[in-house]
């Protein structure tokens, strides 16, 4: 492509590096120009005041000395440092309205599982309500339950601990692999299931829900932590699987019984009864949530992207995941971000000093523990166009209260679950993963796609040749960056840069935009 | 003990996945399904004029090429097929059916079809994928109903002409009734304390029932049954009886291992074992043949891919039931290098093993081939086996075979 330059003079620190040192912080904030950096500093100042929110909460103290990944959370502010280097303008303002959001949802997650849980707040009466429900688990099948909570207590244990703090996980995959699982598998439900074997997980809710999402790996280690739920703290536990081929046609009346069977269970042991109101209101805001993307998608295509990185991929995941419609705020927050988004492509705003590459993030991501999306846009010039977790649910869900519509929605809630984020393209068939990349890559226009290579994630890596072969066929730049997820002792931050430097400056023999950010010192950052 | 007469007829049919028996069968005029993972209800390959051959990858040494399309981190057992593929292995299939019994062997099977790996010959070479039931449960049942009947059915029938009737159905679970009878006479034997064959002798005649048209097994299965019956024992016995459970496994020179450190394997509770993969199919006349076929399948699974959680905790009392049975001292849970699901497997079955039930517990992952790293195996079976002489000298008796 074509190299766009920014017309527009970035106010404040031009060479970014210099904010890096080799501590946990950065060396001081980004100065961004008056205007930016006051409305940064007062979402700085917001996300404080979220934060004593959340300590004011029930059980909050014990849970604070109880429960080691607590302690991430004082690194928050730096979590959202990473994903605003050098944003000004509406670029700043999307990333910090749908980060907050994100933040907000986090926090009160905790509260609630400090709150429900039994060996802090010990709220019963709460905890009854709650359903525990697997972090990768899209919670379509709690749509009409509004008076119940879907308490994922693996979010604030293992997935957010990890966007906020890089060594989070470790010492839950040490004693995972102390108790004997091999150090080959993904780092992820290792980490969940270590955080079962040391009994680290809140103990709260009346049942739980499992899924088989997103992977074998994920599945299996459900099997260790539902033992001690039910064996230790009798909490039962129900299975829901979801098939694996989820294109097919011939498998969707499996998938929608298993959803009908979730629910009977949850009726069964949670006394709450299927409200087919609740269901079909949660419905429309699925819908909404997905032209929304589709629309912001559409806008990423042109030649002035708008929302992008990894905030655009954590507020879809939030958004559809934990949400799944059932929150009334977050059409609030799509709205509000929906409007900055058009404001900035009427604008023609650029996100960074000049763009270079068009490029698709494809692969399995730890780019929530690292600022890599921006930092591509600021050291290379190369924009993240879209992501493959922000690839996510394509269609509309029926959304009118009829008898057939009732039906149908067993069907709509297994599509939703059977295509969860990243699942979707992981599993289902190689047309998923690797025909609909170069799909995507002619209707975003990219030149380039970054591949994320999970070394760990066996459905992603063993199609590693046919990516490599068809890409090289077609004529599209691709860059392996391999990692290992959350556990950076197998590659560190630097190691995964280097990775994407070394094929800019030999393979495409260029020089960085910004010099400066080529070597962080930040592998010891949270 | 003497050889047994036919073992080296079946230890030659275990050379090559396009073994005699195979050829003999497609000069006969037969349709050859290849398939793949033991989830697959393995009767419904042999309908009619069709034979199935569940597909493995005898005496692999390099795995460079797989591992460029694959990486090194996939287990090997599915990179040993794809090289196998790739070098024209398995150019004797007329079709390649699989299952997404889990992650890696689907993408092994989707690499060989996107590299058009298995040539065949044939313009009427198809591939199918198949979903699996994630639970035995009546709704699981029904999955595997409809994709038997889409995946396997249909097309053997449309492409090959094959007669895949209910009576076509029956017949073929008689078939496999026989050699499963025929199998599991054989495999009591290992039940008495001095036993009149070895773990390993069996393993090779049970993974010829999985990749030899059985048809042309029948015969040498029964003579051979016929022989163990005169045979003399050992006068000894073995200094440990062992439970061999796990993932994938196709090479009995990993059993031959074991056996050469002085064990006797008791019972094979992996994939390509009998337990419960010969378990014969309990057939009525009142439901239809496929229905019950895929029932069998989808309750008799001991795959930990089925995640509910009476599976999950019978998979366990599965193997202490069969070490009560077959008076093992102690069990070997192994897995094949990268493989998921048996590495939680492995985790939760040899800590409820070695807790809850009371079994010394060796657990170990291993390569695809034994013969590529034997003398780390060797060392730690050793190691296991004397740890079990020691316990049997403190506790005062010969076996201890679990808690009570």
């Amino acid at each position: 492509m074509d190299v766009m330059k920014n017309e527009k003079i970035r106010k404040g620190d031009a060479s970014l590096g210099v904010l890096y040192d080799s501590g946990k912080v950065r060396r001081r904030r980004e100065w961004r120009g008056f205007k930016d950096t006051l409305y940064d500093f007062g979402q700085w100042l917001k996300l404080w005041g979220i934060m004593i929110n959340v300590s004011l909460g029930r059980g909050f103290f014990k849970g604070l000395f109880r429960y080691r990944w607590m302690v991430n959370y004082l690194a928050v502010p730096h979590m959202i440092d990473k994903f605003t280097i050098g944003q000004r303008d509406e670029a700043l303002r999307i990333t910090h309205t749908a980060i907050g959001y994100v933040v907000k949802d986090v926090a009160l997650t905790i509260k609630r599982c400090l709150r429900a849980d039994s060996r802090s707040g010990n709220d019963v009466k709460f905890s009854d309500r709650c359903v525990l429900v697997d972090e990768n688990a899209m919670t379509s099948f709690l749509m009409g339950f509004p008076d119940l909570i879907a308490l994922q207590r693996e979010v604030p244990t293992m997935f957010s601990a990890n966007l906020i703090n890089q060594d989070s996980a470790v010492h839950y995959i040490d004693v995972a692999q102390t108790f004997g699982i091999p150090g080959d598998v993904c780092p992820m439900p290792e980490t969940e299931a270590g955080i079962s074997i040391e009994d680290d997980f809140v103990v709260a809710g009346k049942c739980a829900v499992q899924v088989n999402t997103t992977c074998d790996g994920s599945m299996m280690g459900n099997g260790i932590i539902a033992k001690r739920l039910e064996k230790q703290y009798h909490i039962p536990t129900f299975q829901m699987a979801a098939p694996l081929r989820h294109r097919s046609e011939d498998v969707q009346t499996y998938a929608a019984e298993e959803i009908k069977a979730a629910i009977a269970f949850i009726e069964e042991h949670t006394g709450a009864r299927w409200n087919w109101d609740a269901y079909f209101a949660a419905a429309k805001r699925v819908n909404n949530t997905t032209r929304n993307r589709l629309e912001w998608l559409d806008i990423n295509s042109t030649p002035y992207p708008q929302f992008v990185g990894a905030v655009f991929s954590l507020y879809n995941d939030t958004n559809y995941m934990g949400n799944c419609g059932r929150s009334p705020e977050f059409p609030l927050i799509d709205e509000k971000i929906m409007k900055l988004v058009r404001r900035g492509y009427e604008k023609k705003s650029m996100l960074c000093r000049e763009y270079r590459h068009r490029c698709l993030v494809w692969g399995v991501q730890p780019q929530y523990v690292i600022d890599m999306l921006y930092w591509m846009m600021e050291c290379w010039g190369v924009v993240p166009l879209t992501d493959m977790l922000s690839m996510v649910i394509e269609r509309e869900i029926a959304e009118e209260d009829t008898p057939e519509n009732r039906e149908q929605a067993y069907y709509d809630m297994a599509y939703l679950s059977e295509n969860m984020i990243m699942r979707n393209h992981t599993h289902g068939g190689y047309e998923v993963l690797v025909d609909q990349l170069w799909e995507y890559c002619e209707k975003m226009n990219a030149d380039m796609v970054m591949m994320w290579e999970h070394i760990s994630c066996k459905a992603l890596t063993a199609m590693h040749g046919q990516f490599e072969e068809q890409a090289r066929a077609r004529g599209i730049r691709l860059v392996w960056v391999s990692h290992d997820l959350c556990d950076p002792r197998i590659y560190s931050r630097q190691a995964i840069r280097d990775q994407f430097n070394r094929y800019m400056r030999t393979v495409m023999r260029e020089e960085p935009v910004d010099p400066s950010l080529e070597v962080l010192p930040d592998d010891e950052a949270w | 003990m003497r050889d047994l007469k036919h073992l080296q007829y079946f230890e030659d049919l275990l050379q090559n996945a396009n073994n005699d028996l195979v050829k003999k069968a497609r000069a006969d005029g037969k349709v050859c399904a290849a398939f793949v993972c033991e989830n697959t209800p393995e009767p419904l390959f042999n309908l009619g004029n069709c034979f199935g051959v569940r597909l493995f990858a005898p005496n692999t040494g390099s795995m460079d090429v797989a591992t460029y399309y694959m990486t090194s981190f996939l287990c090997e057992t599915t990179r040993a097929l794809l090289e196998r593929a790739i070098e024209g292995g398995f150019n004797f299939a007329d079709c390649v059916i699989a299952p997404d019994g889990c992650t890696m062997i689907n993408r092994c099977i989707e690499n060989m079809e996107l590299l058009k790996a298995v040539e065949s010959g044939s313009d009427r070479f198809f591939y199918e994928h198949m979903e699996l039931p994630f639970k035995a449960d009546e709704n699981g049942v029904r999955l595997m109903e409809v994709q038997c009947r889409n995946h396997i059915l249909t097309p053997l029938s449309e492409v090959y002409g094959i007669d895949v009737s209910d009576r076509a159905i029956r017949d073929a679970v008689r078939e496999h009734n026989e050699i499963c009878d025929l199998v599991n006479r054989i495999g009591d034997l290992r039940k008495d304390r001095r036993p009149r064959i070895t773990g390993y002798e069996y393993a090779v005649l049970v993974l010829s029932t999985y990749v030899c048209p059985k048809y042309l097994l029948k015969d040498r299965l029964s003579e051979t049954l016929e022989e163990l019956k005169e045979r003399e024992p050992d006068d000894r016995e073995a200094r440990a009886r062992l439970v061999v459970t796990g993932s994938e496994m196709d090479d009995p020179e990993f059993i031959r291992l074991i056996e050469e450190c002085g064990a006797f394997v008791c019972a094979d509770r992996y994939c390509f074992g009998s337990l419960p993969g010969r378990k014969r199919i309990a057939m009525n006349e009142d439901e239809d043949a496929l229905t019950q076929v895929c029932r069998h399948y989808t309750y008799e699974c001991q795959c930990p891919r089925q995640m509910n959680m009476e599976k999950f905790y019978g998979r366990k009392a599965y193997i202490n039931e069969i070490a009560k049975e077959y008076l093992a001292d102690g069990v070997i849970y192994d897995q094949v290098k990268f493989c998921d699901p048996w590495a939680y497997e492995r985790l939760s079955g040899s800590t409820a093993l070695r807790e809850e039930y009371g079994y010394p517990v060796l657990s170990v992952d291993r390569p695809y081939n034994i013969r590529s790293s034997s003398g780390q195996m060797r060392t730690r079976v050793q190691a296991f086996i004397e740890s079990i002489e020691i316990k049997k000298l403190r506790e005062g008796k010969a076996g201890t075979g679990g808690k009570a």
